[in-house]
């Protein structure tokens, strides 16, 4: 564990980039259309959505918590959307609502979790659980499509922002203000601190709780943000919208921290990249959607296992016994670090 | 170390009677005969033979699902798979129906595969010491998938229940006999848990995993064995299950996915004050269930339902919290 830890960042970089060039290797052999722009485009997009979802996600995982309520929270904000959209209220107010669920929602679980005390996990199975009972109010659980070619909703999906499609662009604009919050401010560093140990962060001054809530209402508001891309990408809000967030957004905050040894904003971008890029392939292969979850799932299971320091422990002690002298040079460098 | 509810030191008893602690003890059966109460008078349909009849029936059928979740968040850990095992096991029934196979063959083949997802979720997170939660979304996510894989992604109807159905469908008097089973089921869970030193075990690793390694409990094998036992209950409910709709359905787990925590949560305040317990679960899948008659049967609609089940799930958690409360640390 040592050893890897203290690998220096470029080489977990290149595993990274080595990891992704033979996904794309692989791909590219078996279907031509893999690494042609458009289909780089249609990755990309369909990272965004991804990608926002487990950027929320990843500030609930450094503060070491989890949130299982932002796929019914996802599928209350696209609804709002739908329906303030539907009602003529246009896209600016659509958004805004939606994004406003879904910080509420955070706020709600934030509280419940932090201030109240309740357990994590069965808190936001409950508000999820509330949140789905509640989309279902706008339109009796149909599927919302009304007025919106009209209002502009789809231009989100098709326009472009400084070269890059608008969903990529929004990616790329929340990840840098993310980055910027947990990697270059103090605030980053009182929400590692929260995850890290509370007690001593409690004692370093810093108020654990409201991070706790921060992170939640990020995730929440970041969720539906997610979500409104895809709305957009599918042209129709429907309740079980968010359903298919919960595992790709666990998969690639875990992905992203087993590469890069600790969740972060560039772990995550990079563990969506590498989800991405592996669920368009077998997409474009025209693997059935249904086998897309055990995908997800297997990666998940490997990655987790795979970079478990007590795994690899396990994996030395099975290694064939060295020389005496091979073994007292290695304890000796143990020793040093 | 425990994943859902942080554990905490009882309070030392006093003396006098403590009415807070008195109705989380026994609230839950209160409400259970209120409701039951309630639901009757309000539709009287509710209380005839053949309804309460079908309360069992469903109400057994979970109550099978749940019993090696009860234990596992009474261990302190999580499995949040069980309901896509049982999923799998409707699947695996309905495919092999379809082509040709006779029920015995079936069931032990749905159960065989129940027992091998157990076992990965215990080989993960009990051997391995993997983060429980995450672990068991992604086995869940795998059992699922297949399910859906093998149905191509829709449900398979067949028409024999075989035994299974014989058995799911016999009665004595109104009580089905899938009910008195499930009843031995759990008086044997009951004795295992409060008179055996397995039992005390289970507890005893919610509290404190490393002191009960240090005394000498494999505690790791242990948990092997309820995840393990709880693969195989869930496939055993996905039979049943199968045999109960005729059908295979891919995606039936996830309404069994809150009522499986709500069942073991609220359960978990009777009695034991927020451990789960398998009286407790016992009685909150009999809440549940006649919550879901009774709903049908006054005409709310499924997300009325679902938010009066996901209410009762955080104000049964808060209860627990809240009364354990002055013990826990004022973080």
């Amino acid at each position: 564990m040592k050893t890897l830890a203290k690998n220096p960042i470029y080489l977990r970089i290149l595993a990274f980039v080595v990891l992704l060039a033979v996904v794309a290797a692989i791909f590219q052999s078996l279907t031509p259309a893999y690494l042609s722009s458009n289909n780089i485009h249609a990755l990309l997009r369909h990272m965004a959505v991804q990608g926002l979802a487990a950027l929320g996600l990843t500030f609930v995982i450094v503060v070491r918590q989890f949130d299982l309520s932002f796929p019914g929270v996802a599928s209350l904000g696209a609804m709002t959307l739908g329906w303030l959209i539907a009602s003529n209220f246009g896209v600016g107010a659509g958004i805004a609502g939606a994004v406003a669920v879904g910080l509420a929602c955070g706020l709600v679980n934030g509280i419940a979790v932090s201030y109240l005390r309740l357990p994590d996990i069965v808190a936001t199975i409950a508000t999820g659980g509330l949140a789905i009972g509640l989309s279902y109010f706008y339109s009796n659980g149909t599927s919302i499509s009304k007025n919106f070619f009209k209002s502009g909703i789809l231009d989100l999906n098709d326009a472009k922002y400084f070269g890059l499609d608008a969903p990529v662009a929004i990616l790329a604009l929340t990840a840098a203000i993310a980055a910027l919050i947990l990697h270059g401010s103090r605030f980053g560093r009182a929400f590692y601190a929260t995850g890290e140990n509370r007690v001593s962060a409690v004692y370093s001054g810093i108020r654990v709780k409201a991070y706790v809530l921060a992170a939640f209402a990020i995730c929440g508001a970041l969720s539906c943000l997610a979500i409104t891309l895809l709305v957009a990408s599918s042209g129709a809000a429907n309740v079980t919208a968010g359903s298919q967030l919960l595992m790709p957004a666990y998969a690639a905050v875990y992905l992203g921290a087993a590469l890069f040894g600790a969740a972060s904003v560039p772990a995550t971008i990079a563990g969506t990249l590498l989800m991405s890029a592996m669920l368009n392939g077998f997409t474009l292969m025209a693997v059935p959607y249904f086998y897309s979850d055990a995908i997800v799932s297997t990666v998940l299971i490997v990655a987790i296992a795979a970079f478990d320091p007590k795994v690899s422990a396990a994996l030395k002690r099975l290694r064939p016994a060295r020389s005496p002298k091979a073994l007292a040079s290695t304890s000796l460098r143990e020793v040093r670090s | 170390m425990s994943a859902v509810l942080s554990s905490t030191a009882s309070r030392p008893p006093r003396g006098g009677f403590d009415a807070r602690r008195f109705l989380v003890r026994y609230g839950l059966f209160f409400l259970l005969v209120a409701l039951v109460v309630a639901f009757s008078w309000m539709r009287p349909s509710f209380a005839s033979a053949a309804n309460i009849n079908d309360i069992l029936r469903t109400a057994s059928i979970s109550a099978i699902m749940f019993l090696g979740l009860t234990w596992i968040i009474a261990a302190g850990e999580i499995d949040v798979s069980f309901m896509s095992v049982a999923a799998l096991g409707t699947m695996i029934v309905a495919g092999l129906i379809q082509t040709g196979a006779g029920w015995p063959l079936a069931s032990a083949v749905a159960v065989f595969f129940g027992l091998v997802f157990g076992c990965l979720n215990g080989l993960l997170v009990a051997v391995m010491r993997l983060p429980a939660l995450v672990i068991t979304i992604a086995t869940g996510g795998l059992a699922g998938s297949i399910a859906a894989a093998i149905g191509k992604g829709t449900s398979i109807p067949f028409n024999s229940v075989g035994f299974v159905g014989i058995v799911l469908n016999a009665n004595v008097d109104i009580v089905p006999v899938l009910a008195i089973l499930v009843i031995a089921l759990y008086g044997l869970a009951l004795v295992l848990q409060d008179r055996t030193t397995f039992g005390h075990y289970i507890y005893a690793m919610e509290q404190n995993r490393e002191a009960v390694v240090e005394a000498g409990v494999p505690a790791s094998r242990l948990l092997f064995l309820l995840y393990g036992l709880s693969g195989v209950l869930s496939a055993v409910a996905g039979v049943f299950l199968a045999a109960d709709l005729s059908s295979g359905q891919p995606y039936i787990g996830a309404s069994y996915f809150i009522d499986g925590l709500t069942a073991v949560l609220l359960g978990g305040m009777a009695l034991k004050m927020g451990k789960p317990n398998v009286i407790g679960t016992l009685v909150g899948v009999l809440l549940l269930a006649s919550l879901l008659s009774g709903a049908a049967l006054l005409g709310w609609t499924d997300s009325q339902r679902q938010i009066v089940r996901a209410a009762l799930l955080i104000t049964g958690v808060a209860l627990v919290v809240w009364t354990r409360r002055k013990t826990r640390a004022q973080l």
